[in-house]
């Protein structure tokens, strides 16, 4: 290859892989790359570079649900089946009473600085043995991300996790969504889309388990909360 | 950074679909993975999320993954890296609607023109190129550091460093030409 067509390939290559070659010239770029073996090198070898770039970076431990999600999404077969539509009858209470909660209180998912109509999500409402709401859970449709709002405090023991589990309508085996913080709000990533987690979800329970389960666990102990889920339109 | 000497290990067995393996990897690269994800994005829930999809990538596309081409911590860097930039890029919106910035992202976004600059500064350190690199000015350094650590492009660099769109790119030219030039003559790279 003559120098001066080196030269640009080289240039294009550190670019890619700093990432300030962006839009077409990017995509343009990745073609090259897939036929190329010299441009494949000519990358490389740049990120291989950058690599001593990052060797100050503080690190930053992540939170233990995203691992539990990468199990769960690699290695928990997907739950397919019909009859999802028996949980629409049993849940209308919960969408009347979870309507209910949001319009009077629609800051308590953030709603209000969205639009006045609900987005397309699930939520759920968990009572305790005394019928009081006690966690209200919501997420949207297409979202990762399940968003818990506690509204009494949680009465964890010292050695007991709060596990929040979904129930689905067909009665098939609970599955673990993540852990419930004592107090105060929580993000809990989930391990797919809410739409494929929840799609035949009907109840979520809380229990207090020893430990957080993983993927594949089930309830040991009995439940302390639970309630509806039910999607919004 | 981990210690990288059984990576290649856990990664030719992750190739083989051992799920201990991969497992012991995650747990070996994941503190340093986030990081890298947390700079570019300033925001833990979207740089969890990128992590997650980048080890989704991992457990399927290891039997890809090519010892005589890149170091392990390489070509995990790149795949967090890749993905942290398109969310960087294509969520501008979405991060505009994102509720609450946590107390890191606020660590950072109050620390936000000095952080990379030391990060950088940092990282010669170790590599012992700093000296080979102090011929690079204040402005040189800062356009490369911004476009590393933040993966802004040259129009983001020329904006947050208030220079011209061609200024900024000769400056991100020289830093680029002069840390290949610098790893080169202590041996690091090739």
């Amino acid at each position: 290859m003559n120098y001066l067509l080196h030269e640009r390939l080289d240039r294009l290559a550190r670019e890619y892989a700093l990432g300030t070659l962006s839009g077409g010239a990017r995509r343009r770029f990745e073609r090259v790359l897939a036929q190329s073996p010299v441009a494949g090198r000519a990358v490389a070898a740049w990120q291989e570079r950058f690599t001593v770039l990052s060797a100050s970076l503080p690190p930053m431990a992540p939170r233990d649900a995203v691992w539990h999600g990468l199990e769960q999404r690699l290695f928990t077969p997907s739950r397919k089946g019909s009859g999802w539509w028996r949980a629409l009858g049993g849940v209308l209470a919960g969408v009347l009473l979870c309507t209910v909660v949001l319009q009077l209180q629609p800051e308590l998912i953030g709603l209000e600085r969205q639009s006045e109509a609900l987005p397309a999500s699930y939520v759920g409402l968990l009572v305790d043995s005394e019928n009081k709401p006690a966690v209200l859970a919501s997420s949207y449709r297409h979202g990762r991300k399940l968003t818990l709002k506690l509204l009494q405090p949680l009465k964890v023991p010292a050695d007991r996790v709060a596990q929040l589990w979904a129930l689905p309508s067909d009665g098939s085996a609970a599955f673990p969504i993540g852990v419930v913080p004592a107090s105060g709000p929580a993000t809990l990533l989930l391990s797919d889309s809410s739409e494929k987690l929840f799609f035949k979800v009907s109840r979520l329970a809380v229990s207090l388990e020893p430990a957080a389960a993983r993927a594949g666990d089930k309830p040991t102990q009995p439940f302390v909360l639970s309630g509806h889920c039910v999607k919004l339109w | 950074m981990p210690p990288v000497d059984d990576l290649p290990t856990l990664m030719s067995r992750t190739a083989l679909r051992d799920r201990a393996a991969f497992e012991r990897l995650y747990r070996a690269t994941c503190a340093h993975l986030l990081s890298v994800a947390f700079r570019i994005l300033n925001n833990r829930d979207r740089a969890e999320e990128v992590l997650q999809e980048a080890f989704m990538n991992v457990w399927h596309n290891a039997s890809g993954y090519n010892p005589v081409v890149a170091t392990p911590m390489t070509w995990l860097i790149n795949i967090v890296r890749n993905k942290a930039i398109d969310a960087l890029r294509s969520g501008k919106t979405e991060r505009g609607s994102t509720l609450a910035l946590d107390d890191e992202a606020l660590a950072v976004a109050g620390d936000d023109a000095l952080e990379p600059q030391r990060l950088l500064d940092d990282s010669l350190t170790k590599a012992h190129i700093d000296s080979c690199m102090s011929t690079l000015n204040a402005s040189q350094r800062q356009a490369l550091a911004l476009a590393y650590y933040r993966g802004m492009v040259h129009t983001d660099i020329a904006e947050a460093m208030n220079a011209p769109l061609g200024t900024a790119k000769a400056w991100v030219r020289r830093g680029l030409d002069k840390l290949k030039d610098c790893l080169q003559a202590a041996g690091v790279t090739a």
